[in-house]
């Protein structure tokens, strides 16, 4: 096929591309409710205050900011856990797919977190701070280890945790009479 | 705190165990029986005059006194007699031409029964046995319009005959018989009644005393005795005293059936025929038929019997001499047969039945009115055995020279009673099961061949099992054509039936078991547990001389084998599918594993005490306190598996079971006190485990005990006293090793123990309930592992009927005087109530009557949910019950169809609606690209 030149466009897309001149005449009719000219100026003046350039934070500015960004992480299952704890409560101890569910989103959330811990902190983690955060760290896990005692907990409550003698009787062995006694009829 | 054992407790909770309607009349079946009619109590009779239908009634063997359907043979009425104390075992049963009553006459007592519905009009009891019953069918202006009356004759202190008004019972007159001759029968001819005895002379022979009665007044009017010379030696050489016919006769022959001499009765000549001889083998047994009807002709037919044949000779009697002449004979055919006679207006006709033809004749000439040839009775037999007629009634009517329609109800001798009409059987009834005596489950042979291949796969090396499963996998594509052939059916039964009912194929499931049954009569009947209708085999296992009994005892310890004992002895081994004989005569062991290594300690019931041997030497011994006699014993079953050694309670503690496979529940009675004690006995050692006595009981009533698992239980009727009324109960004990939770007691863990070395005495916790009904026996339901729940089976004589108790409602454990706290709620323990009512849930026969029930049996199927149960006795009942639901297997109620159609369903709109989806998402990528 033939190249053919691209036909110009037509004038309502000329239109719809050209923003319409600031300079309106006075005496014509007001602009729609709610609707805003945005002017070349102000849009520019806006990119003005977004780039321009922050006071620099030091070294040691950044890695105190840093290590308070990382406890508020490291305490944030703590914080979730009243709420965690009552929503348990409320599910109740039966056995149905929504409480099941719950505990297993409570058991999930925890390990997967304690997993995850080193990208968790990867991006707060530097060279200095490294020895405090060990600590942040441990903080971390332990919390989530909060939340999974809550789960055990909710577990417990459900019966679910062999921890009775009837969970074990079916290993248990029965007793073998030495002597066979057979009703011999005369 | 609510715990998941809620869930597990509810689903094994109570409420749940009824039969549901869709499921009676399918998973259960019942045989209304009668026992095997005798020939001389049974006929066709129109219950209502005016009405052309008749039925046949029957008093049985079995003491059944029953009208059957002729069209379906189903049974219309029955009442069960009791034969009193009377040994001599004599019933009657007759009926007047054109009454509505018949009239039974069994130990001592003469009952009238509406012929239509069997409801009782009147009885009466003489004062010895009775002898003979009679219907007097002669008018004489004084009795009641409408009914006939009876004449009884009975022996005892004072013989008496005794005229007795059919309408209302009461006795018109009785004339008591002098002497010391012991009254034989009873016979009316028209105008008079003659009482015959037998007179035993010094020599030790028997001689005929004739009295003749008036029938109006009761008054004798002449007696002689027959010169019966040395002829007859016993009353069993007597063939027949004609009762009510227009000439009564007496026949009798020598002891070696040379001679046939008859007499016509009220006159003194005694006519004499030789029976001929046939053949080299003797004449065994002779019997004479004559019609029943004072105004039918005065024919009758004599019948002889060989070893191998059978023929008949007609004679006819001159009314005016009273002389008998011999008509004609019917010609001699191999094997038995078997003659009826029956009556249209004042003809006679006699209906001959041999192996393999159905014939009639006229009393008056030998011209053959119909002949029908039986190619078979369509009844179940042994390996080679000849289905031979024992007996038969017939209904004949006949236009011009020729039967129109016949109907014969033969008993044959496989025990099955059938109705042929016009030479086509129509139905038959098993009456040989209503004399069950022992009855085992099998399982059919080639079930159990896959069983014993599991088993060896079970317990190879993996590789060795995978080995053997490739090779019986190849082996079993030798079944792949038939397989084949089957296939489209198979599969259209799957569509629209469901799993439970999957009859076609093979026994998935274990409902299909072989059901064997040794009977009274010497027989080994099998039935198929999934077609009960259906007899697979049914052969002589016993030759019994008439009057001879037998102890049978069968079991199936083997899978496919069915063992056959009679008494303590040698047995027989069967094959439990195809019911060939496997060897002869093997000992009879006790069902024992294995004798080489564990110990065994044998005991048996010796006169009123239980003695045990261990490996050969006495061990112990015990005999109840003076004055008490053993009435029963019921040891463990010897295989009762137990899936749990302890009780869950509901805080998910254990409760530890006392499960002792030496075992056995003691019923002992001092019938002095009127009191009943119960031991549970450790058969080891010997040693009482727990023992309890009841005051007050009547030991007239039945007294029925059950041990199984941990808990045995037993029932009785206590006697009206001051202080409590007369009333049933029924009383549960639990054995536990320790009544504290997580204890398990004093042995501990150990794997195994001596019980002669350790002294183990369980805690035991009983209950006793109130119950409405007397129970006669108590059985359980049993399951492959012992993990479904228990139902206590028990069979209610008064009722007639079998009922499954959960076990559950009459735990021992339940809270007394207080409401059960949560955990007790969990595990399903309601409050004690001491009152036990049976939830009309429970009954299994559900609406039907289960008649004369002597025992129950159950097994386990394949599947853990069912448990199959077969009562017998007089009827047959069969059923498979799920005490816990079924669990493991789909219901009726599920719809494969539908499951199947909603696949497809959900298939098709995958497929329809794929394209249009796909369309939809490339339209959108393009839109927003």
């Amino acid at each position: 096929m033939a190249q053919t030149p691209a036909p110009p466009p037509p004038q309502w897309l000329v239109d719809l591309d050209s923003t319409p001149s600031n300079s309106k005449p006075k005496q014509s009719y007001p602009d729609p409710l709610g609707f805003q000219v945005i002017s070349k100026q102000q849009k520019s003046s806006n990119s003005k205050a977004v780039t321009q350039p922050r006071k620099q934070p030091t070294a040691d500015e950044m890695d105190t900011l840093k290590l308070k960004k990382a406890w508020e992480l490291a305490l944030a299952p703590a914080k979730q856990l009243p709420m965690n704890a009552i929503g348990m409560y409320m599910t109740g101890n039966s056995l149905q797919i929504f409480s099941i569910m719950m505990v297993f989103m409570l058991f999930k959330a925890p390990i997967q977190a304690i997993l995850n811990i080193q990208s968790t902190f990867q991006r707060l983690e530097t060279d200095t701070n490294r020895q405090q955060m060990l600590g942040v760290k441990a903080a971390f896990v332990g919390c989530n280890l909060l939340a999974l005692a809550l789960g055990i907990w909710k577990v417990n409550g459900m019966g679910l945790l062999p921890t009775t003698r009837s969970d074990w009787l079916a290993w248990e062995m029965t007793r073998e009479p030495v002597e066979r006694a057979y009703f011999v009829p005369s | 705190m609510l715990l998941p054992l809620v869930a597990a407790a509810t689903l094994l909770l109570a409420p749940a165990l009824a039969v549901f309607s869709d499921e009676a009349w399918t998973v259960d079946y019942h045989f209304a029986l009668l026992g095997a009619p005798k020939e001389e109590t049974s006929f066709f009779h129109r219950p209502n005059p005016s009405s052309k239908a008749s039925l046949i009634y029957t008093l049985s063997e079995e003491h059944a006194l029953g009208a059957v359907n002729p069209r379906d043979g189903s049974v219309v009425w029955r009442q069960l007699l009791s034969p009193g104390r009377d040994a001599h075992n004599a019933s009657f049963l007759r009926a007047g031409e054109g009454e509505d009553v018949v009239i039974s006459g069994i130990g001592s007592e003469v009952a009238a029964w509406s012929a239509a519905d069997g409801k009782l009009v009147w009885n009466l009891n003489t004062e010895g046995p009775l002898e003979d019953v009679e219907i007097v069918e002669l008018s004489d202006g004084k009795e009641t319009a409408g009914a006939k009356d009876a004449m009884t004759l009975s022996s005892g202190s004072h013989p008496t005959v005794q005229r007795i008004d059919g309408a209302s019972g009461a006795v018109k007159w009785q004339y008591r018989i002098d002497g010391s001759d012991a009254p034989y029968q009873l016979s009316a001819s028209s105008t008079q009644v003659f009482a015959i005895l037998l007179h035993k002379t010094i020599l030790g022979y028997v001689k005929l005393r004739v009295v003749a009665l008036d029938p109006v007044t009761g008054r004798k009017t002449d007696e002689y005795t027959l010169s019966s010379e040395n002829e007859l030696a016993t009353a069993e050489n007597i063939i027949s005293v004609g009762a009510n016919s227009a000439s009564p006769i007496i026949a009798w022959t020598d002891a070696a059936h040379t001679t046939l001499k008859v007499n016509v009765v009220g006159t003194k000549t005694i006519s004499s025929f030789n029976i001929e001889r046939h053949d080299d083998s003797a004449v065994e047994r002779v019997r004479l038929h004559a019609p029943y009807h004072v105004n039918s002709l005065s024919h009758f037919l004599v019948h002889y019997e060989t070893a191998t044949s059978h023929w008949a000779e007609v004679y006819d009697i001159d009314l005016k001499n009273s002389k008998v002449d011999k008509a004609y004979s019917l010609p001699r055919v191999a094997g038995k047969g078997a003659f009826s006679t029956s009556t249209s207006d004042a003809n006679v006709y006699f209906t001959r039945v041999t192996r393999d033809e159905l014939s009639t004749v006229s009393s008056a000439s030998h011209g053959v009115l119909g002949r029908w040839s039986l190619s078979s009775f369509g009844v179940a037999s042994g390996i080679g055995e000849q289905v031979e007629p024992l007996h038969a009634v017939s209904e004949v009517s006949v236009k011009g020279d020729a039967v129109s329609a016949i109907r014969t109800t033969v008993l044959l001798s496989t025990g099955d009673w059938v109705l042929l009409r016009d030479g086509k059987g129509v139905w038959n009834r098993p009456e040989m099961l209503a004399g069950t005596v022992a009855v085992t489950f099998a399982i059919p042979a080639n079930a159990a061949a896959l069983v014993q291949q599991l088993e060896v796969e079970a317990h190879s090396n993996p590789v060795a099992a995978y080995i053997h499963r490739v090779r019986r996998h190849i082996a079993d594509l030798q079944k792949l054509p038939s397989l084949l052939v089957s296939m489209p059916q198979r599969i259209v039964k799957g569509f629209l039936g469901t799993s439970a009912d999957d009859l076609t194929g093979s026994d998935t499931f274990g409902f299909r078991q072989i059901i064997a049954c040794a009977t009274r009569s010497g027989r080994l009947v099998a039935l198929d547990a999934g077609h009960p209708d259906r007899t697979l085999r049914n052969m002589e296992v016993a030759d019994l001389k008439p009057g001879q009994s037998w102890r049978p005892s069968l079991s199936s310890s083997k899978d496919g084998v069915i063992q056959l004992s009679s008494m303590a002895g040698a047995g027989v081994d069967y094959n439990a599918t195809d019911g060939q004989q496997l060897a002869e005569s093997l000992p009879i062991l006790p069902d024992e594993p294995d004798l080489a290594t564990s110990n065994t300690v044998q005991y048996t019931m010796r006169g009123n005490s239980l003695e045990a041997t261990y490996e050969y030497n006495p061990s112990w011994t015990f005999t109840p306190m003076h004055g008490e006699r053993i009435l029963g014993l019921v040891p463990r079953p010897v295989n009762d598996p137990v899936a749990s050694i302890g009780k869950v309670l509901g805080d998910r503690r254990v409760l530890y079971k006392y499960l002792d496979s030496n075992v056995a529940l003691l019923v002992t009675a001092h019938d002095e006190s009127s009191k009943a004690s119960f031991y549970v006995l450790n058969t080891a050692s010997g040693a009482v485990i727990y023992s309890n006595v009841h005051a007050g009981v009547d030991l007239t009533a039945p007294i029925s005990s059950i041990m199984s698992e941990n808990w045995f239980a037993y029932s009785f009727t206590n006697e009206a006293s001051d202080d409590a009324s007369k009333g049933h109960q029924l009383v549960i004990g639990e054995l536990f090793e320790s009544l504290i939770p997580d204890d398990r007691g004093a042995m501990g863990a150990k794997s195994n123990y001596s019980s002669m070395q350790t002294d183990t005495e369980p805690f035991t916790l009983t209950q006793t309930y109130q119950i409405p009904e007397a129970i006669s026996k108590l059985a359980v339901t049993r399951t492959r592992q012992g993990i479904t729940s228990r139902q206590l089976l028990a069979v209610l004589p008064g009722s007639n009927a079998i009922v499954g108790i959960p076990y559950g409602i009459v735990d021992p454990r339940r809270p007394t005087n207080r409401d059960p706290t949560k955990d007790e709620q969990a595990e399903g323990l309601m409050r004690y109530t001491p009152v036990l009512e049976f939830d009309p849930k429970w009954y299994l026969n559900h609406q039907r009557e289960v008649v004369g029930i002597k025992d129950v049996v159950t097994s386990p199927a394949l599947i853990e949910s069912t448990s199959l149960v077969f009562a017998y006795g007089l009827d047959i009942f069969g059923t498979r019950l799920s005490p816990s639901f079924s669990f493991d297997i789909l219901g009726k109620d599920f719809n494969k169809f539908q499951m199947l159609a909603t696949v497809a369903a959900l298939a098709v709109a995958t497929f329809v609606v794929a394209p249009l989806v796909m369309r939809k998402q490339v339209d959108q990528r393009w839109r927003f690209l």
